[in-house]
């Protein structure tokens, strides 16, 4: 169906451009802003802007390398 | 050897970029520091972004779907005709 495809298609391409102004306001605009602008309630404090991507990168490579480890696993238990 | 070494030497180039932006000051320092970090997750975004219009404008034809499956057919026939067992199983 290309209609699933083209709402999976729309669906990732919005996800990704929202994280993307959401990342870029946090990172660039808001130190600029005064400290008691409301906009400042919508934003998480600005450590939580180095620990959340730190934070997806150490899962994602250890959920490959967990991956990769179990497959390998796999492998050879089934030679054996 | 010599994909490894691109890669490589494209690292170091941008390593020296972000200490050399370090320590001349001209950005905020705060956002030299912060600088990494942002042009990792923009390059997922974009890869992400890539992935999602490229599904969007997939292609599909729905007349040589047809086609294949009709030719799928008669090689199924000409196939049993001959003795050979085609069934998907």
């Amino acid at each position: 169906m290309e209609l699933a495809d083209r709402a999976v298609g729309f669906l990732l391409s919005f996800i990704s451009l929202s994280i993307f102004t959401y990342y870029t306001f946090w990172v660039i605009i808001l130190p600029f802003v005064h400290g008691d602008h409301f906009v400042h309630k919508y934003f998480l404090p600005q450590e939580y802007a180095i620990l959340i991507p730190v934070f997806a990168g150490v899962t994602l490579l250890s959920f490959l390398c967990i991956f990769i480890g179990y497959v390998m696993l796999k492998s050879k238990k089934k030679k054996a | 050897m010599k994909h490894i070494v691109k890669i490589m030497s494209l690292l170091v180039v941008m390593l020296a970029v972000w200490v050399g932006l370090l320590q001349a000051s001209i950005v905020p320092h705060s956002y030299t520091w912060l600088l990494p970090i942002y042009s990792i997750v923009s390059l997922g975004c974009y890869g992400l972004l890539m992935v999602g219009v490229g599904l969007m404008q997939f292609p599909t034809c729905p007349q040589e779907s047809v086609l294949l499956q009709k030719d799928i057919a008669e090689a199924k026939e000409f196939l049993k005709k001959q003795g050979v067992d085609v069934s998907s199983d």
